[in-house]
């Protein structure tokens, strides 16, 4: 577009200074880029007419080891105790009550009374590479282990699904806190401004149980929230130009807009005209690089085989390439929810076969980042919002027909590889059935509190006063570590 | 001093502003406007300007409401001044420890300890030392002091104020060194009025009118007529209903959808009745206790039932049920006082003499309600679908509650009258894994007790003996007890529900020298409950249905249910047993078994039961309720979730909750308020709470609501932290104007919202041009000071209204079910849920945004991009961003291409032909005023261009709207409809 005059100019270099991330001068401050101000997040501009884009990427507190994140939620908790967690005892008491100790002051969701232990359904064995025992149920992703720290030794206190999500995803377990992808975005800003700086990708057909508060912005300016990007219709909301709108008619009118808009500037002198601007201007770019971003045709055979995808399905896979995708470009935090992984039943029917469609996915990702060279700066995160009951579920007080387990919050497994996690290593431990942690407990603010230091940014400084409170993500109840174990 | 008084209207007498009392204006003015910290030496200091703020900054850390090292806390008095162990002596900083202390050089004995932070600043230290010397005077924070209507500033542009509140802004002004903008444009003024009154642009008709008329009052004349005009109901129940968390689902999980419709109706027609803000305030808080509620008073109370109900499988019903409790406490605390009281859960406030006790005194206040986070969101009020039934269907209601209640006290004055016989059973076995074991209380009582696992659907059969010598027997009594009954007061036991309970006698008899045993069966007539309109009818319980009486889903109190046979069952002679098989099969909400875990059953052969049943009042009565139940059915309704208290025999006890956590609880409290706002003669309950909040007494609410009425207008609040009215917020930008109009909102006003809003829109402040001039910046960068007239962002409900409005399409169809305009496919996919979304045809598909269905887990997407908040908890705010995704939202949303589409339309059916013309008309009506040319030329460009391509390519116009004629209009309207000026009021 061509340089009509002084104030087209100005909105160029306003452009301009935003694609370098730099502090913007306008008259009016955008009211999200004040708040950065109050909360301490960004450096006061130099001058009082000056203000910030909330989305500018920012400077950590201390050098990062991870720019990006990927974090692949399994929604529902899958069972740790058919994954990573081998119990050799738990194979011996199948079938027995389970003791007494395990049961008294303790409330699960589903199992009443006296339930029954249920051993491991698959067989576990030792990968010769790291050492490290695994089931057979993920034999792509056993090819990784070095990549890997796992975690047996995580806890949490919501034994439902809402809230444990939220718990996870949030630090909180009641509505209305922000998502830790928002927390993220807030800290450290975005890189690529054509894009979403915190994306999410669904698949399995379902949202989570904490539906979008799960990747909300709670009382942080909305303009954190992740943004879903959809593999049906458009990937981001809206994106497309309506059916009998082509791309040259939609440039024509975003140049009206421009037009016009710098007309109405002149008259009011209202500088988020200017930022108006610059966003419809953005939007138009928008709409080819998120395409773009999101188009995984684009990508060679050998890539499809190694992820297992298939173009326009909705599918786990597809999402695990998307990540790597969008990271490519930028995007801060990538946030997958899988759905389908609550086996209160069907351990031995449904479940291997979601072990199936995350297996390869997993394992393309990994090696597809670290050829990349991408591993080195991009943290991801598997797991479920808490694990499973060592005992077999038997709601109502009725023996259950199909295995399945209950939920349980005082030990599960994640993992976590790249951006300086220390690979082929586990970390915590859990009692003889799996039940108790029993060494290097982390709890879910410990977790957040390591990726956020991750990040460069430090739990206790990245706040957001509200309520009286300078709330930060991972809550002022008990204190968080860092689990610097992990970190090489 | 120029002001304008409507002529002919009721507000004249208000209107008028205050006898001025100059001369103590201009020394009281100097006091209130003196901004800086440090004043000329002899000047008094003021504490809560100048001295609180320092304690906050570098003591309130350690010395404050959660930690108090060395039990010094700087938000009490009593730890700071004398009598006691005082740090300051006043009129002598020397010998006040907080002054050696804060000026040593010790680092052991310097305050704050270097590790904690930096020393005083220098002045501060001054205003420390003089505020000693002066006499050490504490004063509570200004929130907590009722306002006063501030004396009247001294002014030099004295031509400028409008209205009364004009000189406190103008005072600040020249204080300020600024000067108010000019006056904006009529149009302009219009568009902003409108917007902020209805929520709409103004109507043609009305632009045309306003801006030739030359009466003095053309301008209140047009604030009147948007004041009555039903729109505005529709625009100001958004905000409301944001800090009413309403929506139209549950909110967890499946996020099931619930009937709240009828409430957020009442709120629409409650503004547009100008209901005064007193009673909108008491109607939503407690209606249902109001003496003489009327069934709306009642369905106001859905305010608090608002709250996300868990239905997730598993979940504990009582917890949940306390985060909505817990929930209903800090809504009710940021909406009507601007006070976070959430860090009370756990601790003392921080920074408010709030202590965690009153947390709980308060708690109670709101733990005594029946629902407890059912699926099915029981309580609820039965609405009648015609709003002319409302009365009746009151009266009948009414009725059965006066006679349920008579009921119900005469069964339980009778059952403690009864001599009671309890049964020793011989025989206690359950289906499934439930296990049954026969106990012994203190007294001897037998009981009989689950162990081990205990199942869904356990059937009881139980054998008793009967008593030697009975003859008969007359009633039945079923105790069903908590394990633990003085811990279940406070934390509930899992309740039971009695699908049905059958009862029969076994008598041995011996026939041609066998003996064998004979099932009797014995009629029951009578399930009389001990609670008045129960979730379930007791009498159910002799039916074979799954429901009947019970404590579902809780148990706080043992309860009693006394069933009667129609005559007395007259016992044979001989060994004769009593069997009672009891099913128990009500479907729980949060999947615990509904079975009773300790229960005791006695009988009396005493007459008093037969007559009873048999006297003609009973059978009356029951004959009358049967009638009432019958015609209440046939007033077709809907249910609404309201407060409704327990009996108060049922009632729930509070403790306190040891740091916040309900598994963990101390003392029991009594309900009530805070120690600090404590007032004598107030039922502690809910309608005396709310009526605190509305009385005279109470610093906060007016002033709290007067901001958020200015922070609506004006973009932010006079008070910046409109949530926040306390230490932690920020202080009010101009508290002389708060205070003025929080005066004048309660007392001049008496509350009426309509009034104030007048006065508001009528000012001068208001009516500046929104003109921004670069010699302000420096000064008034956010115009804080309000040296300009607003100009805002339409809110996420206006984007739509608005194009919806200059589209021609938008529906003035009022209330009712939400309506599903149409969204993006596969936006709802809550988790374990089918419900799907069926995009409304016809009228319902171009309502009001305040009609759009509100789904907590995946809300309407354009409005969640405009910034709306996803209403799962209380916001008292939204804050405007500009993003990308918004421009995508007005460009390309279906919803907003049929409103393009449909501006073509407007064009085409215009007398004129020349696409100039047409253009030039759509751009007037979108905006209100007359094309330039430089935009007209803009626009025209984009017409034919579009033109040129659609002729060329006929299968895109096609797309698009049909001909290329259309389609290339509808581009234009496309364009227009995202300009700037349209998306800004």
């Amino acid at each position: 577009m061509r340089s009509v005059d002084r104030l087209h100019g100005e909105v160029r270099e306003y452009l301009a200074l935003q694609t370098r991330r730099h502090f913007l001068r306008s008259g009016l401050a955008c009211l999200g880029g004040l708040w950065l101000l109050e909360q301490g997040i960004v450096a006061a501009p130099r001058r009082e007419q000056q203000s910030v884009d909330p989305l500018a990427a920012r400077s950590p507190h201390f050098r990062p080891r991870a720019k990006y994140v990927i974090h692949l939620h399994m929604t529902g908790a899958p069972s740790h105790l058919e994954l990573f967690d081998y119990k050799p005892a738990l194979v011996k008491y199948n079938g027995k009550d389970c003791p007494k100790e395990y049961l008294e002051g303790r409330r699960f969701a589903f199992i009443t009374g006296v339930p029954q232990l249920l051993g491991p359904l698959y067989p576990f064995h030792q990968d010769p590479k790291t050492g490290i025992w695994i089931s057979d149920r993920l034999p792509e992703f056993e090819k990784q282990l070095d990549k890997v720290c796992i975690i047996k030794s995580m806890r949490s206190n919501q034994f439902n699904h809402a809230p444990a999500q939220l718990l996870i995803l949030t630090g909180n377990t009641n509505l209305g806190y922000p998502s830790i992808g928002a927390w993220t975005l807030y800290g450290l800003g975005s890189e690529n401004r054509d894009l979403p700086g915190y994306v999410v990708l669904l698949s399995g057909g379902q949202n989570p149980d904490a539906g979008k508060a799960a990747w909300g912005s709670g009382f942080l300016p909305s303009i954190y929230q992740g943004v879903q990007c959809r593999s049906k219709g458009d990937p981001v909301l809206f994106l497309s130009n309506p059916p009998g709108i082509n791309r040259k008619l939609r440039g024509k009118t975003i140049e009206a807009i421009r037009q016009i808009n710098e007309r109405t500037y002149r008259e009011l002198g209202d500088r988020e005209i200017l930022t108006r601007i610059a966003q419809y201007e953005m939007a138009f770019r928008m709409q080819i690089s998120a395409t773009e971003a999101m188009d995984i045709t684009q990508e060679p055979d050998y890539i499809h085989k190694m992820y297992g995808t298939k173009p326009g399905q909705e599918s786990f896979a597809n999402n695990c390439l998307l990540a790597r995708r969008l990271i490519e470009r930028g995007v801060r935090y990538v946030q997958l929810f899988d759905w389908g992984w609550d086996h209160h039943s069907g351990l031995d029917t449904a479940f291997p076969k979601k072990c199936q469609q995350i297996d390869r996915p997993i394992a393309a990702l990994l090696k597809d980042l670290d050829q990349r060279g991408l591993l080195d700066e991009t943290l991801v995160i598997w797991g479920g919002e808490f694990g499973r009951t060592p005992m077999q579920e038997n709601r109502g007080g009725m023996k259950a027909k199909s295995p399945g387990r209950d939920h349980h919050i005082d030990a599960f497994t994640i993992w976590m590889a790249g951006a300086g996690i220390k690979g082929g290593m586990t970390y915590g431990e859990t009692d003889e059935i799996g039940f108790s942690v029993v060494k290097d407990p982390v709890s879910i603010h410990d977790l957040h509190a390591t990726i956020l230091y991750l990040l460069g940014l430090d739990h206790r400084k990245l706040s957001f006063f509200f309520q009286g409170l300078d709330q930060t993500l991972t809550g002022v109840a008990e204190p968080s570590r860092v689990v610097h174990e992990i970190i090489g | 001093m120029r002001y304008r008084l409507p002529a002919g209207s009721n507000l004249s007498r208000a209107n008028r502003f205050p006898a001025p009392h100059v001369a103590l204006a201009v020394v009281v003015a100097c006091c209130w406007f003196s901004g800086s910290a440090v004043a000329r030496a002899d000047e008094p200091v003021d504490f809560n300007r100048q001295i609180r703020p320092i304690f906050a900054r570098h003591c309130i850390a350690c010395h404050g409401g959660v930690t108090r090292s060395g039990g010094m806390s700087f938000l009490y008095p009593e730890t700071v001044l004398p009598p006691g162990d005082a740090v300051v002596v006043p009129g002598k900083p020397e010998e006040s420890e907080l002054f050696r202390r804060i000026t040593s050089t010790d680092p052991d004995y310097r305050m704050p300890p270097p590790e904690k932070g930096d020393g005083l600043r220098e002045e501060e230290i001054e205003l420390i030392r003089r505020w000693i010397a002066q006499g050490a005077r504490w004063a509570p924070h200004w929130a907590y002091v009722p306002p006063q209507r501030p004396p009247y500033p001294k002014l030099s542009l004295t031509a400028w104020p409008q209205q009364p509140l004009d000189v406190y802004v103008l005072a600040q002004l020249e204080r300020m060194g600024l000067s108010p903008a000019s006056e904006a444009s009529r149009l302009q003024w219009l568009r902003r009025v409108s917007f902020d009154l209805t929520g709409l642009p103004p109507e043609e008709e009305l632009v045309r009118a306003f801006l030739s008329d030359e009466r003095p009052d053309a301008h209140s004349r047009v604030v009147d007529r948007l004041l009555a005009s039903p729109r505005y109901g529709e625009r100001w129940a958004s905000p409301w209903l944001d800090l009413a968390r309403y929506a139209d689902s549950q909110g967890y999980e499946k996020d099931n959808l619930r009937t709240m419709w009828p409430y957020r109706d009442w709120v629409i027609r409650a503004f547009n009745a100008d209901l005064p803000f007193d009673l909108f305030t008491i109607k939503q808080l407690a209606g249902d206790l109001l003496p003489d509620a009327t069934l709306e008073d009642i369905l106001a109370t859905a305010f608090h039932r608002n709250t996300p109900t868990n239905a997730e499988g598993g979940t504990d019903d009582e917890e949940f049920r306390l985060v909505a409790v817990i929930d209903r406490v800090n809504t009710t605390w940021e909406v009507w006082q601007g006070i976070t009281f959430n860090c009370v859960q756990c601790h003392n406030h921080p920074y408010n003499p709030i202590e965690h006790r009153d947390y709980y005194r308060f708690l109670a206040l709101f733990n005594t309600t029946r629902d407890w986070d059912l699926r099915n969101d029981k309580p609820l009020l039965q609405v009648p679908r015609d709003r002319k039934r409302f009365a009746e269907a009151r009266k009948l209601d009414r009725e059965r509650y006066r006679l349920e209640l008579e009921q119900v006290t005469e069964t339980r004055q009778l059952a403690a009258a009864t001599p009671w016989h309890y049964l020793r059973p011989v025989h206690a076995v359950s289906t499934g894994l439930t296990e049954l074991v026969v106990k012994q209380d203190s007294q001897g009582v037998p009981e009989i007790h689950t162990a081990g696992t205990v199942s869904h659907d356990s059937r009881f059969d139980l054998h008793f003996e009967l008593p030697d010598g009975m003859q008969r027997i007359t009633a039945l009594l079923v105790e069903v007890l908590p394990r633990d009954p003085r811990k279940a007061v406070h934390t509930p036991e899992l309740g039971f529900e009695i699908s049905e309970l059958k009862a029969e006698l076994l008598v041995r008899v011996t026939e041609g020298g066998q003996t064998k045993q004979e099932h009797r069966s014995v009629r029951l007539a009578w399930a009389l409950g001990d609670e008045t309109v129960p979730f379930d009818d007791p009498q159910a319980t002799l039916n074979p249905d799954k429901w009947g009486w019970g404590a579902n889903p809780r148990m706080c109190h043992v309860r009693r249910l006394v069933v009667v046979p129609a005559e007395p069952i007259e016992l044979p002679d001989g060994h004769v047993r009593l069997r009672l098989v009891i099913r128990q099969e009500a479907a729980p909400h949060d999947l615990a078994p509904l079975v009773m875990n300790r229960s005791r059953y006695a009988v009396t052969d005493a007459p008093l039961w037969t007559d009873y049943v048999r006297s003609s009042a009973f059978r009356e009565r029951q004959r009358r309720l049967a009638d009432l139940r019958r015609q209440r059915r046939a007033i077709a309704s809907v249910g609404v979730p309201v407060m409704m208290e327990q009996d108060p025999w049922l009632r729930r006890v509070t403790a306190v909750f040891r740091r916040g956590d309900w598994r963990d609880k101390t003392d029991v409290v009594e309900p009530g308020l805070p120690a600090m706002f404590r007032v004598p003669d107030q039922p502690q309950d809910r309608l005396g709470l709310a009526r605190w909040l509305v009385s005279e007494d109470n610093p906060l609410t007016a002033r709290v609501t007067v901001n958020r009425f200015w922070q609506e207008l004006f973009g932010v609040g006079i008070v910046e932290t409109s949530g926040d009215f306390t230490l932690s917020g920020q202080p009010p930008v101009n508290q002389p104007l708060l205070d003025y109009l929080a005066v004048r909102f309660a007392r001049d006003y008496r509350w009426s919202m309509k009034r104030l809003l007048r006065e508001i829109v009528l000012s001068a402040t208001y009516r500046q041009s929104a003109r921004v001039e670069d010699d302000k910046l420096a000064v008034d960068p956010q115009n804080r000071y309000l040296s300009r007239g607003p100009r805002l962002r339409l809110t996420a409900e206006m984007v739509r209204d608005n194009a919806l409005a200059v589209s021609g399409l938008l529906s003035t169809k009022m209330f009712g079910k939400p309506v599903m305009p149409p969204q993006p496919e596969g936006i709802w996919r809550a988790a374990r849920s089918s419900l799907r979304w069926k995009t409304d045809t016809g009228a319902d598909r171009y309502r009001r945004g305040v009609y759009v269905i509100w789904r907590r887990s995946s809300p309407y997407p354009s409005f969640m991009i405009f910034d709306a908040p996803q209403r799962l908890v209380c916001s008292s705010r939204r804050v405007a961003t500009n993003t990308p995704l918004q421009a995508l939202v007005t460009l390309n949303d279906q919803a907003y291409i049929e409103c393009a589409v449909a501006l073509a339309d407007w064009m085409l059916q215009l007398p004129v032909t020349e696409p100039r013309a047409r253009i030039a008309a759509a751009y007037r009506r979108a905006t209100g005023r007359a094309a330039d040319e430089q935009v007209l030329r803009t626009l025209l460009h984009v017409y034919r261009v579009a033109r040129a391509t659609y002729e060329k390519e006929p299968e895109l116009a096609r797309q698009l709207a049909g001909s290329a004629e259309r389609s290339a209009l509808a581009l234009v309207a496309n364009t227009i409809l995202n300009l700037d000026e349209i998306l800004n009021r």
